[in-house]
């Protein structure tokens, strides 16, 4: 009797050790509904249980790092915005995919902005969503008749999506017809969403944030150009804009209340949501403009990716590797990417089942091709700290009056100088 | 059967002890050490790392840690004032029982039962400048120049419109306990001054508010003690914004916390906060309590 009982312990034992799931986390978001629909077919497929532990957005990578530093991350797969990976690569939290045997399969090549998951040339997050920063664009005013010719009669040249940065200051000023309509909504809240205005001003203007030492640069020419630029768009925008954070700009944009929104391209999901979009059909997505002189050449533009990293501690590696191969791939991202993905890989942008779903795709698959995807903060720990918690703060004391350009971006390049000298880089 | 009696007490108080020590004393130490500590959750390959003052150095040598010490107390000063002032004569309008009184202490009480977040999204709501009920207001009245800015946006507006917020939540609490004061003053001081002829001006200031000072010394204390911490409305309404008009040394010590995960500076700047609090309980004893005891 005894024995056998021991002989079942055993066996249930090992039962629960071959049976247990592999688990995902994320957070609560459109592409993570859209990945879930695979779930059930990858364990029809490959026999593998799945579950899934979701957190709101605001305290996910809160969790992860907590949970993390204590020891207590019962996560095998955490589907993480690319911004986080070096923190928690660097902390060893997460392994290098790219070790996985078998990760040939995966075919890097065609997911665009790959090289920014490497770290020390190995992958650390294969991306299953991406998007790029640009101007979501009203359709049916670019295109109308009366529009077209007041706007030609007004500037001299011809009403389009605009291409250089002179033309988008053109075209918010031509449709900023207040309290109606303005012409282009903005994210002005004190908040990572301010500081993707000055970044792409300061890409497309030829600045960075920092050079190959790691010193702090944006203080210069370009950086005062970048918040001056950001400063002459808010004349454009409805003034509670100086308060919006990235929902409330798009619900002023999918309200039919402004030409343009300085966005990123999930906004054309809510843009096609009937339930609570005026404008559903109307809108399209052009990537974000530059100077006339440097059309043509591929410059950063603020590149935003979720995808899935493994855990160092993740107990059956190669189970989350086919759980990667599986939901990235082409047939895979198309047939989910209605649910609310925008799909990370060439194969897929450029799929003809995706184009009938979303007629705008070809637009920022262009988009995609002509830039260097670039992600909003420099991809080290502290990148985060940086852009969210001393750019947004600069940008925000300028546009307030509180300082002027210069002062904003010296102070902040000093604070960024301290925290990098704390970091140990120089 | 002395030793026994001698531990008799001890046992009475321990569950209380054991409470202290479990809820305040172990977590304050934590951040003690903590405080004398460089540990960053983002770079654990630097491990933890003896600090010495160096905190307390940069916290002190820091404009930006003074600037955000004088947003707290514009901040501290301006909604306990504010509050007391306006819960001090909501409370003596209600310390005279009238038809319908219960339902209008209980509609005073709403605002201070809504989660500070909510108080937080329902104030941006109110004063959004397209649909916001304030907004429509002042343009009504004639005073569309204070609109041309949206009041959260204006560096110089934000912090007095978080005050007010502030105070809609809070004022019930102070009202409440400003009553219970009121209820507990016995007749006879007031029959005997109205006998030697004192009008009710000088029954308000040599009758009622010194024996109303305990209340208003709990009421102030703690009141003092939560808007030290205030963060729920600042993270709503402004984020800090606009600049850094709004952050307060509960929101910089977060800011430090979960943005840099700098947890032995972010620990300082608590402790700051905690030494603050100290401070301003031992004045307000002092002032309001006037040393004197009158339960």
């Amino acid at each position: 009797m005894r024995s056998k009982f021991v002989l079942l312990m055993v066996l249930l034992l090992l039962v629960s050790c071959f049976a247990s799931p592999l688990r995902l986390s994320s957070e609560v978001g459109i592409h993570t509904d859209a990945w879930k629909t695979r779930m059930p077919g990858f364990t029809a497929e490959k026999g593998v249980e799945v579950s899934i532990q979701q957190f709101p957005y605001a305290n996910y990578l809160d969790q992860l790092m907590l949970g993390y530093t204590a020891g207590r991350v019962d996560i095998d797969v955490p589907y993480i915005s690319m911004l986080w990976y070096p923190a928690l690569a660097t902390a060893g939290y997460i392994s290098p995919i790219s070790d996985i045997p078998g990760y040939d399969r995966l075919n890097e090549s065609d997911i665009p902005g790959i090289r920014n998951t490497k770290l020390n040339g190995k992958t650390y997050i294969i991306p299953y969503m991406n998007e790029l920063g640009g101007i979501i664009y009203r359709k049916d005013l670019f295109e109308d008749p009366k529009e077209k010719a007041n706007f030609l009669a007004k500037y001299g040249y011809e009403l389009r999506p605009p291409q250089t940065l002179e033309q988008y200051e053109d075209v918010a000023e031509f449709f900023n017809r207040p309290p109606d309509l303005y012409g282009v909504t903005l994210m002005g809240r004190r908040s990572i969403f301010l500081a993707t205005h000055f970044m792409q001003r300061l890409w497309a203007n030829g600045g960075a944030l920092l050079d190959l030492n790691m010193r702090p640069i944006f203080n210069s020419e370009a950086g005062v150009q970048a918040l001056k630029e950001v400063e002459r768009m808010f004349q454009f925008a409805n003034p509670a804009a100086r308060n919006y954070d990235f929902q409330e700009a798009l619900n002023e944009f999918i309200s039919g209340r402004s030409a343009m929104a300085e966005i990123w391209t999930t906004g054309m999901f809510y843009v096609e949501d009937a339930s609570r979009s005026s404008i559903v059909g109307k809108g399209g997505f052009v990537g974000f403009p530059r100077p006339e002189e440097k059309l043509g050449e591929k410059l950063p533009m603020l590149y935003i990716s979720w995808g899935f990293s493994v855990s160092s501690a993740a107990p059956d590696k190669q189970a989350a590797l086919e759980w990667l191969i599986y939901v990235t791939d082409t047939k895979n991202q198309v047939e989910a990417a209605p649910t609310g993905n925008i799909p990370a890989r060439f194969s897929s942008l450029n799929s003809a089942e995706l184009a009938l779903s979303f007629p705008w795709i070809k637009d920022f698959a262009l988009a995609m091709e002509n830039c260097i995807p670039t992600p909003i903060v420099p991809l080290i720990p502290e990148g985060g700290s940086i852009v969210s918690g001393i750019i947004a703060p600069a940008v925000s004391e300028f546009l307030s009056g509180s300082k002027t350009a210069e002062k904003a971006l010296n102070d902040a390049v000093k604070e960024v100088d301290r925290l990098m000298r704390d970091g140990g880089y120089y | 059967m002395d030793l026994r009696r001698r531990f008799s007490g001890f046992t009475y108080v321990l569950p209380a002890l054991v409470f202290i020590v479990v809820i305040f004393m172990i977590p304050l130490t934590y951040t003690v050490v903590m405080s004398f500590l460089r540990w960053n959750l983002l770079r654990p390959d630097l491990g933890i790392r003896a600090a010495g003052f160096s905190n307390y150095e940069r916290l002190f040598t820091d404009s930006f840690t003074l600037e955000t010490i004088g947003r707290t107390f514009y901040f501290v000063v301006g909604s306990v004032l504010l509050e007391l002032l306006v819960g001090l004569s909501i409370a003596l309008a209600l310390d005279t029982e009238f038809k319908g009184w219960k339902i209008v202490q209980s509609i005073l009480l709403v605002p201070f039962m809504i989660a500070p977040v909510v108080v937080g999204f329902v104030w941006r709501f109110i004063l959004n400048n397209d649909y916001g009920p304030v907004i429509h207001f002042l343009k009504q009245i004639g005073l569309s120049g204070l609109t041309d800015k949206p009041l959260l946006s204006n560096p110089s507006m934000a912090m007095p419109v978080l005050i007010l917020a502030d105070a809609w939540e809070f004022t019930p609490f102070v009202v409440l306990v400003l009553l219970a004061g009121l209820k507990s003053i016995p007749y006879e001081p007031y029959e005997a001054a109205f006998v030697d002829g004192a009008g009710s001006i000088q029954r308000f200031l040599y009758i009622t508010l010194p024996l109303l000072r305990s209340s208003m010394l709990v009421a102030v204390v703690i009141r003092t003690l939560t808007s030290l911490r205030v963060f729920d409305i600042v993270f709503i309404m402004t984020g800090g914004g606009p600049g850094t008009s709004t952050e307060t040394l509960a929101f910089y010590g977060y800011r430090i916390a979960f943005q840099s995960y700098n947890i032995g500076f972010s620990s300082a700047i608590n402790m700051l906060t905690f030494g603050i609090a100290i401070i301003f309980t031992i004045l307000y004893m002092r002032v309001i309590g006037g040393g004197k005891n009158y339960d």
